[in-house]
């Protein structure tokens, strides 16, 4: 049985839009930061207040997205703000060769031992933890609403209409509409192998031990999986699916919204490659003031 | 509508493709919070094993599709959003493996397994080559970082999955064809 995300249908300027303006909008966001590689906040905070902006006009209920959320501030605070801040992990050249003096010393020891090291926290890494931060938020928040906004209907026909061969964007479809069934799949076999007694949590043994505690997790749902492919399968091949070229129940048609959507959305990613590579603004950045206070 | 050709791409891969990429994605998303020691931003990802098994018993359209879309939804939905050069370096280690589908008959022998893993690791030395040499173009790395901080820990982690989950995978699927009687 196939389970949809929790879309639902709202009166909200998000769900009028075209779903190909959104997607659009969507990737010339993440190329905008991910081409021209902008590091600076001075480009990347207003780019995430606009993001947070069309995020509150999707108008989502909390308990929707609560969990969501959680794993999304879980990932990006803890991980990787602390990564950034403590290694500078994931940042351009200038962080990841950060020599810069550090603010504080963090010791790491094992309690009792002299075995462990010392965590230098420089302000380029603070800076860089938070651009990274706001960064990750900023794609994250936009991404997040499409399940909850877009209908699973018309997921296909969007790709479809946007060039896409039939049959990649059935693919495309159906790979949409298989992952909400598949991660209900895994979090009932996490429950069940809990109740026999699995612990996923344990920290006992060295890699390979944990790889292959994953085992009655990860094989159950991929087997169940196969089988399920073979009964889409046959169901396609009943209704005579890609023996000639297909049509879509639903058809799409631009507004003049969609229109100005798309032309906001390129606009920015046009107007971050002329700073980066026009006027060499968009590199990692850190406020003059936190230098010169330090100084 | 059993097609069985290296490269056909009818039913049976449209519907692998997505289900793979869907499994991918949410495997990934399970572990995207564990990161791989030394290196950028890059995770440790048991689901690679996954992608890697259904290139070899689909095929290389199934696996390219399932790691590109697979890749693209695990990180979109995680946050990190959509880095196109780690996805067509996902989509390269499903394909690669892929290409061995018909030299694959017999999932419970030890030469197939064996093969199957060799042809995993290729798939994995080249995506994660081609991913972390276009990291330089797209992240602004030097060629150190790319190759000591981006291809050996990602290869290695993805190495280390695939010979301990993925001849898992190939039993159970052994297995479950024969119960189907497949």
């Amino acid at each position: 049985m196939l389970v949809s995300w929790k879309y639902r249908p709202r009166n909200t300027f998000i769900q009028r839009l075209d779903p190909r303006s959104r997607l659009i909008f969507l990737a010339c966001v993440i190329l905008s930061l991910t081409i021209p590689n902008i590091w600076d906040i001075r480009l990347i905070f207003p780019l995430f207040l606009l993001t947070l902006t069309l995020y509150l006009l999707a108008q989502i209920e909390w308990k929707d997205v609560r969990r969501a959320w959680l794993f999304i501030f879980f990932l990006i605070f803890f991980i990787v703000g602390l990564n950034g801040m403590l290694s500078g992990r994931g940042g351009p050249t200038s962080v990841m060769n950060d020599t810069s003096a550090p603010l504080f010393t963090l010791p790491v020891y094992f309690p009792g031992t002299t075995w462990g090291f010392s965590l230098e926290i420089t302000l380029v890494r603070i800076v860089f933890a938070i651009t990274q931060m706001t960064r990750m938020l900023s794609m994250a928040i936009l991404a997040l609403p499409l399940p909850y906004t877009m209908d699973p209907n018309i997921y296909g026909v969007a790709f479809r209409k946007m060039g896409v061969s039939d049959k990649v964007s059935f693919t495309m479809d159906l790979a949409f509409r298989f992952l909400p069934t598949l991660a209900r799949d895994l979090s009932i076999t996490i429950d069940a192998q809990r109740a026999r007694g699995y612990e996923m949590d344990s920290l006992k043994g060295g890699i390979v031990a944990r790889l292959r505690r994953l085992a009655p997790l990860i094989v159950p749902v991929t087997m169940q999986s196969t089988v399920t492919g073979e009964e889409v399968i046959d169901a396609m091949d009943l209704r005579a699916f890609g023996t000639a070229p297909r049509t879509w129940l639903k058809d799409l048609h631009f507004a003049r919204r969609d229109y100005l959507f798309i032309a906001l959305g390129v606009s920015i990613f046009v107007a971050f490659c002329v700073l980066k590579w026009g006027f060499g603004i968009g590199e990692f950045w850190i406020p003059p003031a936190l230098v010169a206070g330090l100084n | 509508m059993e097609n069985k050709g290296l490269w056909a791409f009818g039913t049976r891969q449209v519907v692998y493709g997505a289900i793979g990429a869907a499994l991918y994605g949410a495997f990934s998303l399970l572990t995207n919070l564990v990161p791989l020691p030394a290196a950028g931003n890059i995770t440790f990802r048991p689901a690679v094993a996954v992608l890697i098994f259904f290139g070899i018993a689909y095929g290389p359209w199934v696996g390219l599709l399932a790691g590109f879309i697979g890749n693209t939804l695990g990180d979109m939905l995680a946050g990190w959003g959509f880095y196109w050069n780690w996805s067509l370096g996902n989509a390269l280690m499903g394909m690669i493996p892929g290409l061995a589908m018909l030299m694959i008959t017999n999932y419970r022998n030890k030469i197939d397994i064996a093969k199957a893993i060799g042809w995993g690791a290729a798939g994995v030395a080249v995506g994660m080559m081609v991913a972390s040499l276009t990291e330089m173009m797209v992240g602004g790395i030097d060629l150190n970082t790319a190759l000591v901080g981006y291809f050996t820990p990602a290869f290695i982690g993805n190495l280390v999955v695939i010979v301990i989950l993925l001849p898992i995978l190939m039993v159970a699927f052994a297995a479950v064809n024969a119960r189907r009687g497949r």
